[in-house]
């Protein structure tokens, strides 16, 4: 960013950078931060600086007397997980502060550092009570935290304390700045890497509670840094080197299992992600761009790892005919199409929350259907609730699924043989949802939804689309799900719920609707916290209630949004609209 | 820039093959009578006024021709052909439209909603856009070049970037036109295009629909401004409850005592625009 | 033929049941245009707030007069939890993508039956419902039928729900206001009706109607858990759309007829696609070819375009 050069930004961002989507009502009140007391003081930046030094110091001396809580960190000078993330917390402060004013000036005149340095403090105090909490009532007292982890604390409430004190100034908008390609090349691989070892950081993190730290960390850090307008611009590059993006993506996807050490037990989970994330993706197709509301989708995913499970040479699959793999993924996919046409061509017409009502009802009567064909109550194709178990394991020209193999020192698993395969399937799914969403049919499933009637009256076949949505969707659930049949073992109609249906859209939905890596966000998110978070288990279910609502109301466009999805729900902002319309504007000039 | 005269240059060949050929169009929603036994010609490089007071039909009518409704009665020929009443049916066989109350992708760009009208001129199918061959790419540079160029056409050769949502009112009338002259059509209808202009927009409208009509399209007009219709037409129908008064020159029309009796008589007066909108919107009058 | 008469019986029965859910989903439909997906959870949670009444108040006795307390517990749970939802979670998507209202359906009808699952005594499986005087116990034989005696107060419910709620919707000013702002909530807000809260009186009915309908489910299976509103939701929902959908004695009808065709399914559809493992396949055939081939309903419903 240092490099950034103010070759002539259109205009000059009046309005502070992330004041856009908070408060509209902010200029009309007296907003309760100019209360607070020494705002403004020039003492602020000093004690932010001290309080970002001291946290980073803190974390060098022992935190706590036990050497068994979130991990060991009762070692002096040797700082464990827990304490490290607060060393790279307190740097990213530093470094914001010094581009508030000192040497990074600069970079400062982009950045809405204070409000930044605001949302880190914060969330380093949130984080250093909650791990000192932690401490205190694990290892029986407070008496047991070690004057170290006070030290941060005093450190964090500095840092927390400056940023309420700063006061934000008129900065850029980081939307216009210009900076050289190779700047953007590294960044994107630098987040490519952080990404990487944060998963799987994350997933070997053993105890809950240094889990939710993580997930706190990591959070401030990313509202900070949205606070000051980075995100703004890493979108923004990685428009324009969309390629290095998606390469860099699937280089760290496939990296993952290097990094595991030869251990399953994650890669059991990533699989599991994985599958979820490719079929959510598929949904994406129907939602997020054609925007028809399934609500049976999961059953396209079922019918694929059923053909998938009775084609297969289990000993209980009641087909006797074995075809190779590749055809069955072919006839899984198709199968599952030829649903999608059956059920769609009929229900495309009816529009809207009728549509949702009919694929639901598919959906169960796909479920029950297949728990009732065990020859009581109709022929023996699937075995009724008990399913077709023991499906053996794929196998590619010799290329055993089941077995380890050893690749450059390092042991990966049946799992890992999965998630490469899996990772091939959602690349091709990637790879449809991108180019469709951006060719004539894209445009035309975005014409639909915005105005159904107004596109028929311009000659866009609407019904062909609709249908073409649908039974895509569904052939490529088909897809991933003849996979699922041989990496789950056993196919039994109870994998095939209503609320399965409900986990994918709302992946589609947390994540955001019609993009890759909102899916991907939400994908992960949904199965990989219930699997950390095992003392919510039981509360799995009412926080997602919870969440789904909370989402509806509050950020109805999902995590990380599509532009054009936001303004669909936002439809009277139009301060929003101009901002995406300047996006828009730089991209074009990117391009050009 | 070519043809910017305002007055209507020549009456055109009447002897040639008809473009549009509405008979006996009648359509009924449950007892009311919208519009009844309809007859309209239209010939190539012909502009055509329909007027008429609040609730006379016209919308209804447009409706009829474009597929939108399926007329109780009577048949639409474009070119010779019966076309079938279906949207996309019409706009393959060459008939495209405006609304008269905007009806833009209102979050997609100006050129994208262009590039929307071209979709029926283009065939790019799934397995294309995937895998992405020298077919696609040529066709999606031909549909943008030709979207691109039919904004500079109507006059937003500039916008092509902006959201159609925040685009100003007369823009937006222009940028429908636009989209409706990228699926190719040979006759063009335009539902109230000044409506909510001022006069100087008013004026490049007229220009634009002769620049229309000098490319070689027949156009088809509903308007409440008088003086804009009978300087722009060179035929003008009379629509009055759902049936046509009076057609003729503009001459003609103007002079004729019971248009002017429509028009006092009903009661009715060029303002009153919600009522037009009610009646315009299909959705609303279909409940009716 | 008794088989026959027996099988119209138990259909009435059910019908009755779904006819209770239904006019909740067509009362809030016809005024709002909204699919409460979590209509079927406000019937469950009913069922619910009648066994907590009788647990806190009446634990031990199965007197008659007990019933219409557990009645008036179940209408108030329920009617608590549809305005809440109303008022938190759909008022602020009015005018939202309709995607919106339909994704916070789903939500919150998962936090209610995690809700229930959870904070309920016990509910984490099966509980049963009181047996009370009268309305519980042998069945009433009549001419060779037998008849449930909580199938005589599910029909009797209905029968005394549709008649109040027919006065209430053409005979108070209220109803009146209703039926104004179901034909056009614009002009109907500009003549001073108070649009909100007539669609908070909307889900509130809905929601009565259904506790009614969750204490018939208790009285006539003897237990009641936390799913039954899934199932039941979905079908009255399909009765809802085949009397009409937006039409109030269009749900009663659709909920009857529904009731009828299901129990003739079970018992007359011959072979191994018969029996009760496919009546909910049937019925959801049903809902499926109601929706596409008559999606207005059998009476019509008061709105079909959703363009």
């Amino acid at each position: 960013m240092s490099t950034s050069t103010p070759s002539n930004p259109p205009t000059q961002a009046t309005s502070v950078a992330p004041a856009h989507s908070d408060h509209d009502d902010e200029l009309v009140k007296v907003h309760w931060l100019d209360r607070v007391p020494g705002r403004g003081n020039p003492a602020a930046w000093p004690l932010g600086l001290a309080g970002a030094l001291v946290l980073i110091a803190g974390t060098f001396l022992s935190w706590s007397y036990t050497s068994d809580v979130l991990g060991d960190l009762s070692v002096n000078f040797w700082p464990g997980g827990v304490q490290i993330c607060m060393i790279v917390l307190g740097l990213v402060a530093l470094v914001l502060l010094l581009a508030h004013r000192g040497p990074l000036a600069g970079l400062g005149a982009w950045l809405d550092t204070a409000t930044s340095v605001r949302a880190l403090g914060l969330g380093a105090v949130a984080y250093m009570l909650g791990a000192l909490g932690t401490i205190a009532v694990k290892s029986g007292g407070i008496i047991n935290i070690n004057p170290g982890g006070w030290i941060s604390l005093v450190g964090a409430l500095m840092l927390a304390a400056s940023g309420l004190m700063l006061v934000s100034r008129q900065t850029k908008d980081p939307l216009f700045a210009k900076t050289s390609s190779w700047l953007e090349i590294c960044t994107i691989i630098v987040l490519m890497a952080l990404v990487l070892f944060g998963a799987a950081y994350a997933l070997d993190v053993g105890d809950g509670a240094s889990f939710v730290l993580f997930l706190l960390f990591v959070a401030s850090v990313a509202w900070g840094l949205s606070k000051a307008g980075v995100f703004t611009w890493i979108g923004l590059i990685s428009q324009k080197n969309r390629q290095v993006l998606m390469l860099g993506a699937f280089a760290v996807a496939f990296l993952f299992p290097f990094t595991q050490g030869g251990s399953d037990e994650n890669m059991s989970i990533a699989t599991q992600v994985l599958i979820f994330a490719a079929t959510a993706l598929g949904l994406n197709i129907v939602v997020g761009l054609a925007g028809l509301l399934d609500l049976g989708y999961i059953a396209f995913l079922g019918a694929g790892a059923y053909v998938g499970a009775t084609l297969s040479a289990s000993a209980f699959a009641t087909i006797d005919w074995k075809p190779p793999f590749l055809i069955v993924v072919l006839l899984g996919a198709c199968f599952s199409a030829l649903l999608g046409l059956i059920i769609g061509s009929p229900t495309l017409r009816v529009s809207g929350d009728y549509l949702a009502i009919v694929t639901l009802a598919f959906g169960e009567i796909f479920r029950l259907t297949m728990g009732n064909l065990d020859g009581n109550n109709g022929p023996v194709l699937t075995n009724g609730p008990n399913g077709i178990p023991a499906i053996p394991d794929l196998n590619f020209f010799g290329f055993d699924f089941g077995q380890p193999h050893v690749i450059a020192g390092i042991t990966l698993g049946r799992f890992a043989n999965y998630y490469f395969l899996l990772l091939v399937i959602a690349a091709i799914i990637i790879l449809v949802f991108t180019r469709l969403n951006n060719s004539r049919i894209g445009r035309g499933w975005v014409a639909i939804r915005e105005d159904e009637k107004a596109a028929e009256a311009m000659g866009v076949n609407v019904f062909g689309l609709k249908l073409f949505a649908f039974a895509g969707g569904a052939f490529l659930a088909g897809m991933a799900g003849t996979v699922k049949a041989h990496h789950d073992v056993s196919v039994t109609p109870d994998q095939y719920i209503f609320l399965e249906s409900a986990f994918l859209l709302a992946a589609v939905v947390l994540g955001g609707m019609g993009t890759v890596a909102g899916v991907l966000v939400g994908a992960t998110i949904l199965k990989l916290l219930p699997e950390k978070l095992r003392f919510v288990a039981d509360y799995r279910l009412l926080i997602f209630g919870l969440v789904l609502v909370l989402m509806m109301r509050f950020r109805p466009e999902g995590l990380v949004a599509s532009q054009r999805r936001k303004l669909e729900f936002h439809e009277d902002d139009e301060e929003l609209a101009q901002r995406i319309e300047e996006v828009h504007l730089e991209e074009a000039e990117a391009k050009a | 820039m070519t043809a910017t005269d305002t007055t209507p240059v020549s009456t055109p060949d009447s002897s040639g093959a008809p473009i549009l050929e509405a008979r006996g169009v009648t359509m009924r929603f449950g007892g009311l009578t919208a519009v009844k036994d309809v007859d309209m010609t239209v010939h190539p490089g012909e502009i055509v006024g329909l007027i008429g007071p609040n609730g006379a039909g016209k919308t209804t009518f447009f409706n009829c021709l474009t597929g939108l409704y399926k007329p109780t009665e009577g048949e639409v020929r474009l070119l010779g052909e019966v076309i079938p009443p279906k949207p996309r049916a019409v706009v393959m066989a060459g008939m495209a439209r405006t609304f008269q109350n905007i009806r833009l992708f209102a979050n997609m760009t100006a050129l994208e909603n262009v590039m929307v009208g071209r979709y029926c001129r283009t065939s790019s199918m799934a397995l294309t856009s995937i895998l992405r061959g020298p077919k696609f790419r040529r066709e999606e540079e031909a549909t943008r070049a030709r979207a691109q160029e039919l904004l500079e056409f109507v006059g937003l050769g500039s916008s092509a970037e902006n959201l159609a949502r925040n685009m100003p009112y007369g823009d937006q009338r222009r940028l429908e036109i636009a989209r409706a002259l990228a699926t190719d059509p040979k006759l063009i209808l335009l539902d109230e295009p000044t409506a909510g202009m001022n006069p100087q927009e008013t004026k490049q409208a007229s220009d634009l629909i002769f620049r229309i009509r000098d490319s070689g399209l027949a156009v088809v007009v509903i308007e409440h401004d008088m003086r804009f219709i009978f300087n722009l037409c060179d035929r003008v129908l009379c629509l009055v409850r759902g049936e046509v008064l009076v057609q003729g020159s503009p001459g003609e029309v103007q002079s004729d005592p019971r248009v002017i009796e429509a028009y006092i008589g009903g009661g009715d007066d060029d303002e009153d625009d919600d009522a037009a909108g009610a009646a315009a919107d299909p959705t609303k009058e279909e409940q009716q | 033929m008794t088989e026959f008469l027996q099988q119209i019986v138990n259909g009435l029965t059910l019908g009755s049941l779904y006819a209770l859910i239904a006019v909740g989903y067509t009362v809030v439909y016809g005024i709002v245009q909204l699919i409460n997906f979590a209509h079927g959870e406000v019937f469950m949670i009913g069922a619910f707030g009648a066994l907590a009444t009788w647990t806190v108040l009446f634990k031990g006795q199965t007197g008659l007069w007990v019933l219409p307390i557990m009645v008036l517990g179940a209408v108030l749970v329920s009617v608590l939890t549809a305005v809440v939802m109303e008022r938190i979670a759909y008022r602020p998507l009015r005018g939202a993508p309709r995607l919106a209202p339909l994704i916070t359906a789903i939500g919150i009808s998962v936090f209610l039956q995690e809700a229930v699952r959870l904070f309920y005594p016990g509910a984490k499986s099966k509980l049963s419902f009181p047996e009370i005087d009268v309305v519980t116990g042998p069945g009433i034989a009549v001419a060779g039928l037998n008849i449930q005696r909580a199938a005589v107060f599910t029909v009797g419910a209905l029968l005394v729900s549709a008649a109040l709620l027919w006065y209430f919707v053409n005979r108070t000013r209220l109803g009146q206001g209703m039926q104004a702002v179901s034909q056009d909530p614009d002009t109907a807000q500009l003549m001073g009706i108070n649009v909100n809260r007539i669609i908070v009186i909307a889900f509130a009915l809905g929601a009565a109607l259904a506790a009614v309908g969750g204490v018939a489910q208790g009285l006539l299976n003897s237990n009641i858990d936390f799913r039954m509103g899934f199932l039941a939701g979905l079908k009255a929902f399909t009765a809802a759309v085949l009397g009409g959908i937006g039409n109030i004695q269009g749900a009663i009808v659709g909920g009857l007829v529904l009731g009828i065709a299901e129990s003739m399914a079970t018992q007359f559809i011959p072979g191994q696609f018969g029996g009760s493992a496919w009546k909910d396949v049937w019925a959801f055939v049903l809902l499926i070819l109601v929706l596409v081939f008559r999606p207005q309903g059998l009476l019509g419903a008061r709105v079909v375009d959703r363009a």
